[in-house]
């Protein structure tokens, strides 16, 4: 037995020194399998930060994982919300997986859990399924098929990598979540913004024609005829006012939508100013408005009706504002375009308003024109809106000896012959 | 006293407009619906109709028809403006006048005159003679007169001012006087009669872009008035 001691002691020792060296190798293997491990995260965090495009950050992922495996992964990616069915459409798919594991994934990504060896799910498997999770569930999967014996180690590496990719993404989903936010509250305001607008604008008129007829009612026996005429006029008056902003809304509503489809015909510049003089005339025969139309200008492709109505925006605007002057509606021809413009000898617009006065925006006293009133409410936006349609452009120039010059230039188009 | 046909769903228009009719002494006789109004018409003497679009049975171009096939009475179109592609379907299809909602009684009286000035024309003798404001048209003899001095018109030009008067103060599709004065198979070319009317406007007004007689009517036609 003794004979045999030190032959014990020399193969215990011989023992402990393999065990030992065997340690020391593992050690080293661990820590360059760690400094391995930590290069591989730190590539793959990069590459993820430059790429936006599902295809690249699933085969960016797909590029990391496949020395870890015995073949390729497969890789899928929510493109955006989890449908209610396993739908195609809503993912992102790197590499060609098969119906099983179609649905391994799809099951890995719904419940955000890892299937496979050393999962203790579904330990059957060569291959782990790994949820690509985020702080708040998992926004893919990917497949990793093994070799037999993988080291447990593995798999927590292979993890981190497909963590690295469902945090991206779901950075990413915050993202769009955010901006369509921000697209709704705008949309919002626009649309609270316009309905602030109208409704100021139209309780004014109401207001008269409220005041006019109960007073006709109320009073009016006791009223002289030229007060009953003046009421009742004020009422046809504010009526008309009130037509015609209906029709400036409608159209701003319409022309602003996704389908505009306006009602074409070839039509003519002299014309339709024609037709804006007649209907001033109907209200005054002895109108301030002068026209300078030259002759023989190229036809129009439009819609006549909205033309019209953008001239007699423009005409009542000059009216108002022109403080008893001439105002005239000029046609003429330049090189690409027609221009027909509505001009007075007014005030004009003041610089600081001159880019606003096409938005629709609220009167009030934070936003008041400095001589009180030229805000259009609707008018004008509705004016712009139709010229936008036509693919022309209504812009505002102040004229060099004072006034206001609204010029509209609509494109010109070849007539059939 | 002359019996007009209001086919109008709103009750409170239809009570203001037979209201006012009544003081100028017309005979009103008021429907709410298509179906009342083809009632009314089959049981009464009725000489002019009033006919509000987007009644609640229908879009009365079967009133219309009605009203063509049996004695020709006249018929004005009183639309709102979301419903301008179906009034000038309904006067290219032979509706006399047409009214934008809103419209003063002043304006409505105006075409109800005009159209009952132009009852029975198409099977009484033609007017061939025009005299207002310095113009005189003599359709027989190709003659136009301006202040006097003759105007020189081409045959095309001539035609077109013709048709024009045929239906003075009324109304002119552009479909109408496309296919009446080039042909049925020209009656989608707006483009000529953009280019005849202003040659016509440059001869006849004063002003072409402020005209007082070839009167434009944006997306329906021309008016002579």
């Amino acid at each position: 037995m003794s004979l045999y001691l030190p032959w014990l002691i020399g193969a215990a020792l011989a023992g402990l020194a393999a065990a030992l060296l065997k340690r020391l190798q593992t050690q080293v293997a661990r820590a360059e399998r760690h400094a391995f491990e930590a290069e591989q995260l730190r590539l793959l965090a990069e590459e993820l930060r430059s790429l936006s495009e599902p295809a690249a950050m699933a085969a960016a992922l797909a590029g990391a994982l496949t020395p870890l495996g015995k073949s390729a992964p497969i890789v899928l990616l929510l493109q955006d919300q989890m449908p209610a069915t396993n739908e195609a459409a809503a993912v992102h798919v790197h590499g060609e997986p098969d119906a099983n594991q179609w649905e391994g994934l799809w099951l890995s990504m719904r419940r955000a859990l890892a299937f496979g060896p050393g999962t203790l799910r579904h330990e059957e498997l060569n291959a782990w399924y790994l949820p690509l999770r985020g702080r708040e569930g998992a926004r893919g999967a990917a497949m990793l098929p093994l070799d037999l014996g993988p080291a447990l180690g593995l798999r927590a590496h292979a993890q981190a990598l497909c963590d690295l990719l469902g945090q991206a993404l779901e950075r990413a989903a915050t993202e769009r979540a955010g901006a369509r936010l921000r697209e709704a509250a705008e949309a919002q305001g626009v649309r609270n913004t316009l309905l602030a607008t109208i409704s100021h604008d139209y309780r004014t008129p109401l207001a008269t024609i409220m005041s006019a007829a109960s007073s006709l009612l109320a009073q009016g026996e006791r009223l002289d005829t030229r007060q009953r005429e003046r009421l009742a006029r004020s009422i046809v008056d504010e009526a008309r006012s009130l037509s015609r902003m209906t029709d400036n809304t409608l159209q701003l509503a319409r022309l602003d939508g996704p389908d505009v489809r306006l009602t074409r015909d070839w039509e003519s510049a002299e014309e339709l100013i024609g037709a804006v003089m007649g209907r001033l005339r109907q209200r005054d025969a002895h109108t301030r408005v002068k026209t300078r139309v030259v002759p023989g200008l190229p036809l129009l492709r439009c819609d006549a009706l909205l033309l019209t109505q953008l001239l007699d925006n423009l005409v009542d605007n000059a009216l108002k504002y022109a403080e008893g002057g001439g105002v005239e509606i000029l046609a003429r021809r330049e090189e690409e375009a027609v221009l027909i413009a509505v001009r007075d000898r007014g005030p004009g617009v003041p610089p600081a308003w001159r880019d606003r006065i096409f938005e629709v925006f609220r009167r009030g006293p934070e936003n008041e024109t400095p001589d009180g009133s030229r805000g259009s409410g609707v008018g004008l936006a509705a004016c712009r809106a139709i010229a936008t349609a036509h693919g022309g452009r209504l812009g505002y120039r102040a004229r060099s000896h004072g006034g206001a010059a609204f010029e509209l230039r609509l494109p010109i188009e070849e007539v059939p012959q | 006293m002359i019996q007009v046909l209001l086919v109008e769903d709103d009750r409170e228009l239809r009570t203001t407009l037979a209201g006012a009719l009544r003081v100028e002494g017309y005979e009103v006789r008021a429907a709410a619906s298509l179906a009342d109004a083809m009632a009314l018409l089959a049981h009464s003497d009725i000489e002019l109709v009033l006919l509000d679009l987007g009644l609640p049975d229908g879009e009365g171009e079967d009133l219309l028809h009605k009203l063509r096939s049996l004695k020709g009475t006249p018929l004005l179109v009183i639309s709102a403006r979301e419903q301008d592609g179906l009034k000038v379907r309904l006067l290219d299809a032979g509706a006399d006048d047409y009214l934008v909602k809103p419209f003063s009684i002043t304006e409505l009286l105006a075409r109800m005159r005009v159209a009952l000035r132009h009852r029975g024309r198409q099977v009484a003798a033609a007017v061939t003679r025009y005299e207002q404001d310095g113009l005189l048209v003599d359709l027989a003899a190709h003659r136009v007169c301006l202040n006097g001095e003759d105007v020189h018109l081409t045959p095309t030009e001539f035609k077109l001012l013709a048709r024009l008067l045929r239906s003075a103060g009324q109304v002119v599709t552009h479909r109408t006087l496309l296919t009446d004065v080039w042909g049925a198979d020209c009656s989608e070319q707006t483009h000529y009669l953009r280019l005849y009317m202003g040659q016509l406007r440059a001869k006849l007004e004063a002003d072409p872009a402020d005209p007082k007689r070839l009167r434009t009517e944006p997306g329906v036609g021309y008016r002579f008035s």
